[in-house]
């Protein structure tokens, strides 16, 4: 078992109930070019085009082998784009009954590596793999040194996914095989000490499997951020990859070799201080929140729900976690890599002297607030936290924007072996080279999460990680 | 009540944006606004939450720290002045005469302290205003650090001389706080230390006598004694409680220590420099103890912790984020230097009776190089990592 020291548990309220229901109001899903790094997509179909799940709705441009697919039978309804007509969403209207046909395609089982790889894109399954380092779809032509799936979710308000992935086991374990297969390397997943999904794959890996690792991770988020865990298991150099894949996609790829068919179900937590009745819900990837939303917005606190950008008052809907996840419009689609949704209520507020005041319910991971003695274990057991002690989180910034000023804070919350601030500052300078002698490679924005959340001069240090990376990746282009 | 103050700051801010009846007064308006309310600026990109800590919470946080020290100090410039003062209103040792030595000190420490963050707050503000920056807080602290380490005797057109060179020279013709790469604070104080030697050391700068219309009165310092060859008056005690003569808030070093534990929970200061700080000066005071040529290095090594501006050297300018090592690695090896060139100065170069001041500024200079190294070694680990990747291929 690996433990990480470093880190920092947000004690959020309003995780996900362990209870699942069926989200029979969504109709529109899409797909979204822009949750995928660095693509430029190219458009294969037009607006009142009928698709059949797994029909592309665009590829790469730069390597057409790669298709994205829809996610279920439908009409597509619009097609997004914004400013310089860029593409934003492809967004599909779901039939009312899904037809049954697909008397073609046979399942893959044991087909050689090539011909998996090659269906896996001609039938939209190969965006379900990333690859570090830039955090793209993982480029087929590569041969990753190891594919990692991390099974639990460290950041605040993760879904659980003992709970997410019930019933669906046999076809995680499937997709497990067909990953092994995929890589000469190691397969690499990891769980929580504890964890019932692990004891069904550790039986399944006794029963044959070769290059497949199962480790534990203990401790605070990023404990479960893959990038934690590629940093421990198998550290990136220049020139190497290491795919990853979220868990529910090991099941739907599970799923597919066995049966043929592709079948993204996704089971989506909405959770956070924001939802009045935070559970599952079972869908299909990139599946409109709006109907999500409203049934969580009654909420009385916050009424208003924002409306995007800038409105300001009200709920911010993010798909994914809080650190690292986009912000969506209350009528928005979840990311085609998240499995939560989270609401929180905006910070458009003052507040008088702020930084004068005690500050009995404000999170910080300084102990310059009264709040910084509350103990730690009482966040725990949050319920039986009196309501003046439980910390209250918003979207507010809580201050100005100054330049970097206090060191020593962001190697409390950054487990790996690199010098986050050094590295940040190389960034921010644009010096390739001093980029990657410090270890760029091994990092993706959402690793350095944590560092941005304790920032006391609020530099907004995830975007210029990401800005840094892609610069690279053109570089190397 | 707040609420009116919100609508009156709301109604008067369009004249303050850019392109406003007072457009060139953007920057001060701010300063004032976020003084009042935290502003309402919500996440836009990045992590969708932050810690509720901002730079003048951490500032304010250090100047709380602070305040041990300068209400310490405060009355130590009374009860300094008292023991030597031919008329002293009240009986020595009656609370009335301990609660007047603090209003003394604090009438003496008032126009300092003044003084200071006028010239020093306007200097920042005009800046700020120049380049259109909101105004960085890191002068709350600087500005109030600078009247805590100069004798009480200093001349204000001095202190104000010193400021203004501080935060010109010290800080803003690097780019501002975060930017600068020596202690704002220690270079008012070596500013005034080199061009005003007569004002800054000998034994008559530092009890504030000149009020009672005598002469300067002679109150030789620990280290001044020291560096003269003699043995110190006042007791080991007696330094640990700080009423002994000296500048003005930094002879305590029960206060000091008061404010480290501030600065230590709070996790604001960093404690890597603090003890690396006392074991460097303690090493080398062991060092000369063992060599043992003169009654300076005989002297035991403790009395180094507790002389002159040691202490709080060590709590409040060795720990400056920004002038300081900023690799954990690098904060080590920073302190335990800074710490054993302030014992090797005093010791061994009495033209300079306290080497606290100067060693910070040194490793202060050094601190970019220090870091420098300890990264190369985190970029060599990588290094040697790729190359044993490809020896196993």
């Amino acid at each position: 078992m690996i433990r990480i020291k470093k880190g920092l548990d947000l004690p959020i309220e309003g995780a996900a109930e362990c209870r699942v229901s069926d989200a029979c109001g969504v109709t529109s899903f899409a797909v979204k070019p822009t949750d995928f790094v660095g693509l430029v997509p190219r458009l294969l179909v037009a607006e009142g085009d009928r698709v059949a799940v797994g029909d592309a709705l665009f590829c790469d441009k730069n390597d057409e082998r790669i298709r994205f697919a829809a996610p279920v039978d439908g009409e597509v309804k619009a097609v997004v784009r914004g400013e310089k007509r860029k593409l934003l969403a492809v967004v599909v209207k779901a039939d009312a009954a899904t037809s049954q046909k697909d008397a073609d395609k046979s399942p893959v089982g044991r087909a050689d590596i090539a011909e998996i790889k090659q269906r896996m894109q001609a039938e939209g399954l190969w965006p379900l793999l990333r690859q570090r380092p830039f955090g793209t779809v993982a480029n087929p032509d590569n041969a990753p040194k190891a594919i990692v799936v991390s099974c639990f979710d460290s950041a605040p308000l993760g879904p659980d996914y003992d709970f997410v992935m019930k019933g669906r086991e046999q076809a995680f374990c499937a997709g497990l095989e067909t990953l092994a297969r995929l890589t000469e390397g190691t397969l690499y997943v990891t769980f929580r000490p504890g964890q019932r999904l692990a004891q069904t794959v550790a039986q399944h890996v006794a029963s044959g499997l070769k290059n497949v690792k199962i480790e534990f991770f203990d401790g605070p988020h990023p404990a479960g951020n893959v990038g934690t865990q590629i940093a421990r298991l198998c550290p990136i150099n220049k020139g190497e990859t290491v795919w990853t894949v979220n868990v529910q996609d090991v099941a739907v790829l599970g799923h597919w070799v066995s049966t043929g068919e592709y079948k993204p179900v996704r089971v989506v937590a909405v959770a956070g201080p924001s939802a009045r009745n935070p559970h599952y819900y079972r869908t299909m990837a990139g599946a409109c929140v709006e109907s999500l939303v409203e049934a969580q917005r009654l909420n009385p606190a916050y009424p208003r729900l924002s409306t995007g950008e800038g409105d300001g008052c009200g709920v911010r809907v993010v798909s994914g976690n809080v650190l690292s996840g986009m912000q969506i419009a209350p009528d928005g689609f979840v990311g085609a890599y998240d499995s939560l949704i989270t609401l929180m209520p905006e910070g458009n507020y003052y507040d008088f002297m702020g930084w004068l005041m005690p500050g009995l319910r404000k999170h910080s991971f300084s102990r310059t607030f009264l709040s910084g003695f509350v103990p730690r274990c009482m966040e725990r057991v949050f319920s039986l936290m009196p309501e003046c002690l439980k910390p209250k989180f918003d979207t507010n910034l809580h201050g100005g924007v100054r330049p970097l000023v206090f060191t020593g804070g962001f190697e409390r919350v950054f487990p790996f072996d690199i010098y986050p601030l050094q590295l940040l500052k190389a960034c921010i300078v644009g010096d390739i080279e001093l980029m990657e002698k410090l270890g760029i490679y091994e990092v993706e924005p959402e690793d350095f999460a944590l560092c941005e959340y304790i920032d006391p001069s609020k530099t907004d240090i995830q975007p210029i990680i990401r800005e840094a990376l892609e610069k690279l990746r053109k570089e190397a282009m | 009540m707040f609420d009116n103050l919100r609508t009156f700051i709301d109604k008067i801010k369009p004249n303050f944006v850019k392109g406003g009846k007072m457009g060139w007064l953007q920057s001060t308006f701010e300063a004032f606004e976020t003084f009042a309310f935290t502003p309402n600026t919500v996440t836009t990109r990045g992590s969708h939450v932050r810690d509720a800590v901002d730079m003048k919470r951490a500032m304010i946080t250090v100047v709380i720290a602070l305040v041990p020290a300068l209400l310490f100090g405060m009355w130590n410039i009374g009860y300094q002045t008292s023991l030597h003062a031919e008329s002293w209103p009240f009986e020595l040792g009656t609370a009335a005469s301990w609660w007047y030595c603090l209003w003394f000190g604090f009438l003496r420490m008032l126009p300092l302290i003044v003084v200071s963050y006028i010239v020093g707050l306007g200097i920042e503000f005009m800046f700020a205003q120049i380049r259109h920056h909101e105004v960085n807080e890191g002068y709350l602290v600087t500005g109030l650090i600078i009247p805590m380490i100069v004798p009480v005797t200093t001349p204000l057109w001095q202190l104000a001389l010193a400021v203004a060179f501080a935060v010109v020279i010290g800080k803003e013709v690097f780019g501002g706080s975060g930017m600068n790469f020596l202690n704002p604070a220690l270079v008012a104080r070596a500013f005034l230390f080199f061009s005003y030697p007569t004002h800054m050391s000998g034994d008559s700068v530092w009890i504030a006598a000149d009020l009672w219309g005598t002469d300067a009165i002679a109150g030789a310092t620990p280290m001044g004694q020291l560096a003269a060859g003699m043995n110190p008056s006042a007791s080991a005690l007696d330094m640990f409680i700080g009423t002994i003569p000296g500048s003005t808030c930094e002879t305590s070093v029960i206060a000091i220590l008061l404010g480290a534990i501030v600065l230590l929970v709070s996790g604001i200061g960093s404690w890597r420099v603090m003890l690396s700080v006392v074991l460097g000066g303690g090493l080398m005071g062991l060092l000369f103890n063992a060599i043992g040529a003169n009654a300076y290095m005989q002297l035991p090594f403790y009395y180094h912790f507790l002389m002159g501006g040691f202490a709080f050297g060590a709590v409040f300018m060795a720990t400056d984020p920004v002038t300081s090592a900023q690799t954990n690695t690098g904060k080590w090896i920073y302190g335990f230097l800074i710490g054993a060139f302030a014992v090797l100065l005093r010791v061994l170069n009495p033209a300079y009776p306290e080497g606290m001041m100067l060693s910070i500024l040194l490793m202060n200079s050094f601190a970019p190089l220090i870091d420098h190294c300890v990264v190369a070694r985190n970029i060599k680990m990588r290094e040697r990592r790729a190359l044993r990747k490809e020896v196993q291929q």
